[in-house]
């Protein structure tokens, strides 16, 4: 079982969209039948990953390790594991599905079953990309996720949906087949697709069969194919027209899992694979990352449109996580990947609540609203929690994250470009926290308080008991994390610290080192 | 010199049956179904007669080959047919194109009142030529087989005989295909010539006698030109930029059946013929300066024929409206990602690292003969007859009306672009592999990092136009009426195979890449 649990979570969703595609055929089929399939499948994935959670989870080591051979031809394994730094995504993928699915009980009319398929494949395909430990598997997976989601915005998008859903899948595409050339480049050189065999190879102290510059050019078809998916500033664009036009599931999955894949690949892929390239141009991502925080705050402030506001929101928080990532300081690197969580959570339920107040009203414009706090007193309530989540406020988990970020920022000792002070970053940075207080306080005044000026806003239903549900572990999920991050850090603190130790070992110019650490120490 | 004539008669021919027993099933069971059809009433039964002798021949042709699988390397008919792996490893994608094209046009025949017996006889020959091409050892051989696959593809473009539009692409075609042939033979004269040697010795046309003359006679630089020349008229055959201005109207003209097997199988052999007279032909010897020139000149004009046929062939299909267009315009383009694999292969160095590369380059063609033949089989029966409606307009809506069909559609489309999972990305892997191999092997060999990335970026242009076809099946809703069409056996069969055969070579490929090279290099075991 224990060998197989990584296997049967991505295979669990699978099989459910095979059967919901499958139910079509049924001559006993009722529309409500598929999302109650999608539902129990999703659910179910949900309770069987939680089994991760078992045993030494806080260990370095990877765990749950299934490797088999699958090409030999060509040296690949389908070798799964996970650790301290994919164990929390993979439970928020599943967590946030069963969500996803509930919040399109009553949205999805148009051809339930294809929807529900997709939404399963695409959840088998990003548990997939977490745990695969083979390069050529986790390609297969990190492309295999792109499918389902151009079909989901494509066929159940808004008005814009083709010109989204083409823009998504060419901009994502082109970072990851220059990954592809990467990897096969990789392949090239050590004969293996074998992530844990690659790095013992690079680590056990011969030279390494590539030189500065061959580094950097794979360094960088790595670096552009998960910046991409971030996304970073200056290609962030296909994020606002994918976030915007998608279903409500489309951007809560889009929003909460899939941008993780970018930074997830940074931590695991280039960090590891890469160090000496990797701190080489850490500045240019510092500052990339930088721009995204402050560009993204300063755009989200002008959105006429409450989803596009939240979608640039999402640009300024991947730019702390950036920024955390490449402070290359324990606490910068534990809270990025904190912020990750933070992110999925808190944009996750934002998008489920705009999604809401737009299957009553169809209209997202800011202008439309006004006084929905009347109306509507528990949709206020949540809208201001999660929106108070995304800003930082603390005793709420976005606090976390940022100040565990801006402190491992502050505190950095690495060496950077010699202009760059990593001092005057974390100041620039934080001035995007207050940037987001402002465009999130703005934007709640404008749509939940004042006076209700729009009259068919005055009779619109307050949420249900099915939306109150499906929020509810998203806002609970806000506060814990927010008091009480310890059982979360705690099992990610080895992982991130063998990350970290292996990018910055080599900056005294030493031989890189992979130390396992005792939990004494 | 008398004597040595005489000796020359009486030595026993080297006859050997078994080395062409593919080519011989084949050419006699295209007079058998010729006779066959001639000596039949004309019915509508007389199609499931020829194509089920023509496939039974095929399997056969396919046994055949499987049994010289294990026998190694050999000659017979003294030097003129040869027997590797890579010859075997192409007659077996020729089969698998030809059974493909019978299935396909099975129902194409009956909806235009064709004679069945005269295409599927055309077919066998065409078959018999392709398979010529590859087990030629001989530049005489290999230009025969061309010949006779040409014709029969000739008369199969315009086998619609009342349609103009087919016309056009049979006079097209014979017009710039002789043309091409033309070249060839022009090149094959001239390295006759250029490979007499200094003791007056005549010229040769065998492959390996000419790797041994290369920079040895008095006229060195016939070899050079009769190698350009060479090199154009394959360029012809499978269709790289800039010699690809024949494809698109005749791929557009052709009848659609015929089309998809234009796009498969004559390509596969025109790449076996090329890889097969270039290597062996023009290799890489270290110790003769002209061989060492001649061998750098034609892979540096190869790598930059490859990526101007992936650029062209990828931004032409951009802006097609037609599907076949669109689908001719692919077919160059994946002519460029295949040569990349060749360019590899002929900068190996040593013999199993271009084994490598040839099996790589085998597997791509096999791959992309799978999924685009079965594409075209889709594209056939929305179509129908009279090759109506092949416009990408045709295409708007049909995703939840037919579902079965746009989903294999889909799943086509997802291999040539090379998503994975699929056939069309294990083919990119491999090849990318082969040229990335090359590495640092030699001073020049970035060329090969440059020649991966453009693949790759290409790819990421050929994702519009492949996803254009999903998106109006799928995302636009149906303006006009329209019926899904009805399935018959042989195009469901055949959509079937094709299916599977994109997801086993996209899941399981290891067995079949371990077979189509010979020497079993070391893998996953680092150094």
């Amino acid at each position: 079982m224990e060998r197989y649990l990584l296997t049967i979570l991505i295979l669990l969703p699978a099989v459910g969209a095979l059967a919901a595609a499958g139910h079509a055929l049924a001559p006993y089929r009722r529309e409500s039948h598929y999302r109650w399939i999608a539902l129990g499948v999703s659910l179910a994935t949900f309770l069987l990953s939680l089994l991760l959670l078992r045993g030494d989870s806080a260990s370095a080591a990877f765990r749950f390790e299934q490797d088999v051979n699958w090409i030999g031809a060509i040296g690949a394994r389908y070798h799964l594991g996970v650790d301290g730094v994919s164990l929390w995504l993979v439970l928020l993928t599943t967590l946030l599905v069963p969500i996803a699915v509930l919040s399109s009980w009553r949205a999805v009319e148009k051809r339930p079953a294809a929807f529900y398929a997709f939404l399963l494949l695409l959840e088998g395909a990003m548990i997939g990309v977490f745990v695969s430990l083979d390069l050529l598997v986790f390609y297969l997976f990190f492309e295999a996720s792109l499918v389902p989601m151009f079909f989901l915005i494509g066929v159940w998008g808004g008005e814009r949906r083709v010109y989204a859903s083409v823009k998504f899948f060419i901009y994502t595409a082109v970072g990851s087949l220059l990954m592809l050339a990467g990897i096969v480049a990789l392949w090239a050189y050590f004969d293996t697709f074998d992530y844990p065999t690659i790095l013992r190879a690079m680590t056990s102290g011969g030279a390494l069969p590539y030189g500065p510059v061959a580094e950097f050019w794979l360094f960088a078809a790595f670096a552009v194919a998960f910046c991409i998916k971030v996304p970073v500033w200056p290609v962030h664009t296909w994020l606002p027209d994918a976030h915007t036009e998608a279903p409500t599931a489309g951007s809560v999955i889009l929003a909460g899992v899939l941008l993780k894949m970018g930074t997830y690949g940074l931590m695991r892929f280039n960090f590891a694979l890469f160090p000496d390239a990797s701190r080489r141009f850490a500045w240019f991502f510092v500052l990339l990352a930088v721009v995204g925080i402050i560009y993204g705050a300063l755009v989200a402030m002008v959105q006429p449109d409450v989803k596009r506001l939240v979608a640039y929101s999402s640009v300024s928080h991947m730019g702390f996580v950036m920024l955390g990532l490449f402070s290359f300081t324990e606490a910068g690197m534990q809270g990025a990947l904190y912020q990750m969580l933070n992110h999925g959570v808190s944009t996750g339920a934002l998008f489920l609540i705009v999604g809401m107040i737009y299957e009553r009203r169809h209209t997202r414009q800011i202008s439309d609203f006004g006084g929905l706090s009347k109306p509507m007193p528990w949709f206020a309530t949540v809208f201001v929690i999660a929106s108070l989540s995304s800003v930082g406020l603390p005793l709420l988990n976005g606090f976390v994250g940022e100040f565990l970020i801006m402190l491992g920022m502050w505190t950095s000792d690495f060496r950077y470009a010699g202009w760059m002070n990593p001092r005057v970053m974390t100041m620039l940075a934080a001035t995007g926290v207050v940037w987001a207080a402002v465009y999130m306080l703005w934007m709640l005044q404008r749509v939940l308080f004042g006076r209700v000026r729009n009259r068919e806003n005055a009779r619109l239903s307050d949420l249900s008991w099915r939306e109150l549900g499906l929020l509810a572990p998203l806002l609970l999920l806000m506060l814990y994390m927010g008091v009480h991050p310890r059982p979360f850090l705690s099992r990610s603190e080895r992982s991130v610290r063998l990350v970290r130790e292996r990018v910055v070992a080599g900056e005294a110019g030493g031989q890189a080192q992979l130390r396992p650490r005792g939990a004494g120490e | 010199m008398i004597s040595c004539l005489a000796m020359q008669t009486l030595q026993q021919p080297d006859v050997n049956f078994s080395l062409i027993m593919p080519e011989l099933i084949v050419t006699v069971a295209g007079v058998v179904v010729m006779l066959l059809d001639a000596f039949q009433k004309r019915g509508r039964e007389s199609r499931w007669l020829t194509g089920g002798v023509s496939l039974a021949a095929l399997g056969a042709a396919a046994v055949s080959c499987l049994m010289l699988w294990d026998d190694g390397t050999g000659e017979a008919f003294n030097g003129m047919i040869v027997l590797d792996r890579m010859r075997l490893s192409f007659t077996l994608v020729f089969v698998v194109v030809s059974a493909l094209t019978v299935l396909l046009s099975m129902i194409w025949v009956e909806w235009e009142r064709l004679p069945a017996g005269e295409f599927h006889s055309l077919l066998l020959f065409a078959t018999a030529g392709m398979m010529l091409m590859a087990s030629g050892g001989d530049l005489v051989v290999i230009f025969l087989g061309l010949e006779l696959l040409s014709i029969a593809t000739y008369v199969m473009a315009g086998f619609r005989r009342t349609d103009l539009r087919s016309n056009e692409s049979s006079m097209k075609y014979f017009i710039l295909g002789s043309f091409s042939s033309a070249f060839l033979l022009y090149g094959i004269a001239l390295v006759y010539g250029g490979t007499v040697t200094m003791d007056g010795a005549a010229g040769t046309t065998n492959l390996r006698e000419i790797a041994l003359r290369v920079g040895q006679g008095p006229y060195p630089a016939l070899v050079f030109a009769g190698a350009a020349l060479m090199l154009v008229g394959f360029g012809f055959k499978i269709a790289t930029a800039p010699f690809h201005v024949w494809t698109p109207d005749v791929y557009e003209g052709a009848p659609t059946p015929v089309t998809a097997f234009m796009a498969a199988g004559p390509k596969a052999a025109g790449f076996a013929g090329f890889m097969r007279v270039f290597l062996i032909a023009f290799p890489f010897v270290a110790a003769v300066p002209a061989a060492m020139e001649l061998h750098s000149a034609w892979l540096r004009t190869l790598a930059v024929i490859a990526v101007l046929t992936m650029v062209v062939g990828n931004f032409a299909a951009l802006v097609q409206s037609n599907v076949k267009r669109m689908l001719a315009y692919s077919s160059i383009a994946h002519a460029g990602y295949a040569l990349v694999g060749f360019v590899a292969a002929g900068a190996a160095t040593e013999r199993g690292a271009q084994q490598e590369a040839v099996a790589a380059v085998v597997f791509y063609l096999l791959a992309y003969a799978v999924m685009n033949l079965g594409a075209f089989a889709v594209v056939t029966l929305i179509a129908r007859s009279g090759d109506r409606r092949t416009e990408i307009e045709d295409y708007h809506g049909i995703g939840f009306t037919a579902p079965a069909l746009s989903a294999a559609l889909t799943l086509f489309l997802l291999s040539l672009l090379g998503v994975p999972l699929t056939a069309g990305f294990m083919g990119k892997v491999v090849v990318f592999r082969a040229a990335l191999d090359r590495v640092g092997e030699a001073p020049g060999n970035w060329i090969f990092t440059a020649l991966v990335v453009v693949a790759v970026l290409n790819t990421a242009v050929s994702a519009y136009y492949y996803l254009r076809l999903v998106v109006v099946m799928f995302f636009r809703e149906r303006l006009t009426e329209w019926a899904a069409p009805r399935v018959p056996v042989s195009i469901a069969l055949a959509l079937l195979l094709t299916a599977a055969g994109v997801l086993y070579l996209g899941i399981f490929p290891g067995r079949l890449i371990d077979a189509l090279r010979v020497a079993q290099p070391v893998v996953s075991q680092l150094k």
